[in-house]
């Protein structure tokens, strides 16, 4: 009898909630596995994992203490020597957005919206016991006292908006410094010089097998897509990381395999993209989607879901404990291209040599329709690529699933003059 | 040739480096028991005062030679000197400053020190910016001690005791005839007053030079007049350290581990020849340098050691997973 009351109950809105996410998820990860050639075996393990955790609401680390963060410059090397997990919360869900849109003002970025969305829900399936929240764009700052408004534990970790100068370097490595002295009491947890080198050498493994694999797709033959490296380096957000070392080696091997074979992921004379601009982040795989449905291939990015997050990487001369820290910093500021920062010539040289490396024909700028700072540097990021000779297509949107119709022929039309281009040369 | 290509950029230079430093050790410091004699045009601190030295450092003989009279000085009987400035240019820009990073005894001696240091778990110390740029000009002023002292001395206007004033308060007069177990040096000139003052100064250099490099990463190489004097004829060594910006994101792995503190190692993207005047040429940076060929190291213009991601995992142990033992 109880169970039939049960049944016949109105869903909660967490469970609507959870419904929406779910689809938004299932539809994304459909499309992926079907609407292309076969994709790699191993990438069976990411999808069943973004199945699981985004669809049927699994969670991954019940034992562990879960360090939230609210940006990609909070080291991971240091919860992990903390034996805690780093979950990334930056989140792409469109049900989360609308929920962040009561919230924040309506031209916000709709990754804070859903982010903060999320938060209002207390809704997680990992649900974090501390949040970092670093001081990177003006939106994500503020949505740090937002959230501890509403009753979560955060530590506002705090980023310079400049890191040419000295004096940059020295503030971060101290709010480095201080990040880890406040979260090793707060998590009762002595950090040792052992543990911490352990922590900087298997996020260095990490980094080093993405290295790997990023580079196959140098060659002519595209062993994988774009989307599908886009769900590897997502998945990084929140998995575990010894799963991930070891699923990714699977998908190593098979993509070295697909290399030899002259496996094609696409088709044989697809453009080839660099893609740059705000992250993409399941499942709002919206762009990268369109583009590899038009017939072209994401062969680079320049993102901080993906590339940026594995790009740099640490090396310490000396392995002492304040070294390894410092060290761990500056990975964290000097290589970033993030474009929060007064400058951005790093950001155009970066977008520039993938170009030249990855043998790339065009480049797709996504800007959040709210994200300032992408959008500002739009123009610069045009001029330079225009006196490269690279074309590029700068596109606009958020996180609704309207406007399809009309990006689609945006994308499709650069895709076709990205293969006349070809035919004229 | 892709294998031994492959096998130099993955190579531990750190090894490679710690053999070649003490082979250069006993080769400059105990060549005389081994009859070798490389003359007395060295360009580095491989000090005339060690007896058995199998190569003489040349700021002792070019410190004689200014301090002829100055009639002298611009005879023909000069020639001389100038050919042993051609001799020093040509040892110098056969390997550039790898001599401050592979030979140099003295720098060797630093780089045991810090071994020590680490050995004891007690952490490096580094100038801040601006200290470092006020710092590293003393080494242009010991240049110029080198030069104007004996030159005054030939003119009359210094006594004979600053022919060689430099040679007084460097370490190197000191410590290195150590190794063959003379202590003569260790005492303090009397026999004027100028002569009191230089020795002096080169006893507290000395403690200076243990001290200093026990906190500091190549304390001394920082205000050495030979750097200074590499400096200006680098641009015409074969071994250059080549740098392509384009492939550089700055990152700073290569100034974290510069042991000399160059910030634009990482900083400047713009140039390609990337050797600055605190250089040593150790290549501690190339090894360090996680992108391909943003770092290399050319002979003619030919990448003989090159920035590899390969071989930076490798260096950094982190191309395979640690064995756990628990």
């Amino acid at each position: 009898m109880t169970k039939d009351v049960k049944k016949s109950k109105i869903e909660t809105p967490k469970e609507r909630q959870n419904r929406h996410k779910a689809m938004e998820a299932a539809m994304v990860l459909d499309k992926i596995k079907h609407d292309f050639k076969e994709p790699p075996k191993a990438m069976n393990y990411f999808y069943d994992l973004y199945e699981n955790v985004h669809c049927k609401q699994q969670a991954l680390h019940n034992d562990k203490v879960k360090v939230g963060t609210m940006c990609i410059q909070v080291p991971s090397e240091i919860i992990y020597a903390l034996d805690a997990v780093p979950v990334r919360l930056c989140n792409g869900f469109y049900t989360d957005d609308d929920i962040g849109s009561d919230l924040l003002p309506a031209k916000s970025c709709p990754l804070v919206k859903a982010t903060v969305g999320q938060f209002s829900s207390y809704n997680f399936t990992d649900k974090p016991d501390v949040i970092i929240s670093p001081t990177t764009c003006d939106q994500k700052a503020k949505s740090g006292a937002i959230i501890e408004d509403m009753g979560y534990s955060v530590f506002d970790m705090e980023f310079p908006r400049t890191k040419e100068s000295e004096e940059s370097r020295e503030y971060w490595r101290r709010s480095v410094r201080k990040f880890t002295k406040e979260l090793s009491s707060d998590l009762n947890k002595k950090l040792t010089k052992k543990k911490l080198k352990e922590a900087i050498k298997k996020v260095g493994y990490a980094q080093h097998l993405y290295h790997k694999l990023n580079i196959l797709r140098k060659n002519s033959h595209l062993p994988i897509l774009g989307t599908d490296m886009f769900l590897v380096t997502n998945a990084f957000f929140f998995d575990k990381i010894d799963n991930w070392i070891e699923a990714t080696t699977q998908l190593l091997k098979e993509t070295e395999q697909r290399v030899k074979d002259e496996v094609n992921a696409a088709g044989k004379r697809s453009p080839r993209i660099v893609y740059t601009g705000s992250p993409p982040i399941f499942p709002n795989l919206k762009i990268p989607l369109l583009i590899e449905q038009s017939d072209a291939v994401i062969v680079a990015d320049e993102t901080c879901s993906s590339n940026r997050m594995f790009n740099d990487m640490v090396s310490v001369d000396e392995w002492f404990m304040y070294d390894m820290v410092d060290s761990v910093a500056d990975r964290y500021l000097k290589g970033c291209t993030c474009p929060i920062f007064t400058k951005n010539e790093d950001r155009k040289r970066r977008i520039v040599d993938l170009v030249r490396e990855y043998n790339a024909e065009g480049v797709v700028y996504q800007a959040f329709a709210g994200c300032q700072v992408y959008e500002m540097e739009q123009r610069s990021v045009l001029e330079a690529m225009e006196k490269e000779g690279i074309p590029i297509l700068y596109i606009e949107t958020d996180y609704s699933p309207s406007h399809l119709g009309q990006l689609t022929t945006r994308i499709e039309a650069f895709v076709e003059s990205l293969k006349n281009r070809r035919r004229k040369k | 040739m892709k294998k031994i290509k492959d096998f130099i950029n993955n190579a531990d230079i750190r090894k490679f480096r710690f053999w070649l430093q003490i082979f250069f050790f006993v080769l400059f410091v105990y060549g005389g028991y081994f009859a070798v004699n490389l003359g007395n045009k060295i360009p580095m601190f491989s000090c005339g005062f060690d007896r058995e030295a199998g190569g003489m450092c040349y700021f002792l003989p070019l410190q004689h030679q200014l301090a002829r009279p100055l009639d002298v000085l611009f005879s023909v009987a000069s020639i001389s000197v100038l050919i042993g400035f051609l001799t020093f240019l040509l040892w110098f820009i056969v390997f550039n400053k790898a001599w401050c990073g592979y030979a140099c005894p003295l720098g060797t001696m630093q780089d045991w020190i810090t071994g020590l240091r680490k050995r004891l778990g007690i952490r490096y110390s580094t100038y801040t910016q601006p200290q470092f740029n006020k710092l590293k000009k003393i080494k242009y002023i010991m240049l110029a001690l080198v030069i104007l002292a004996p030159v005054g001395v030939g003119l009359g206007l210094l006594g004979g005791e600053w022919r060689t004033a430099f040679c007084e308060i460097c370490p190197g007069r000191m410590i290195t005839p150590l190794f063959v177990g003379d202590v003569s040096q260790w005492s303090l000139d009397f026999s004027t007053k100028s002569a009191m003052v230089l020795t002096t100064l080169g006893l507290m250099v000395t403690g200076l030079f243990f001290v200093g490099s026990f906190i500091k990463k190549r304390f001394f190489c920082f205000f050495c007049p030979m750097s200074a004097m590499h400096y200006i004829f680098s641009d015409a060594a074969l071994i250059k350290l080549k740098k392509d910006g384009d492939k550089c994101t700055k990152c700073g792995d290569c100034y974290n581990v510069c042991d000399m503190q160059i910030k634009d190692i990482a900083d400047d993207v713009e140039s390609t020849n990337i050797l600055r005047d605190d250089c040593i040429l150790c290549m501690k940076c190339v090894a360090a340098c996680p992108e391909d060929d943003a770092l290399h190291v050319d002979i003619l213009n030919m990448k003989v050691f090159t920035s590899t991601k390969g071989g930076f995992s490798k260096r950094m142990e982190m191309d395979k997973l640690e064995e756990k033992d628990d």
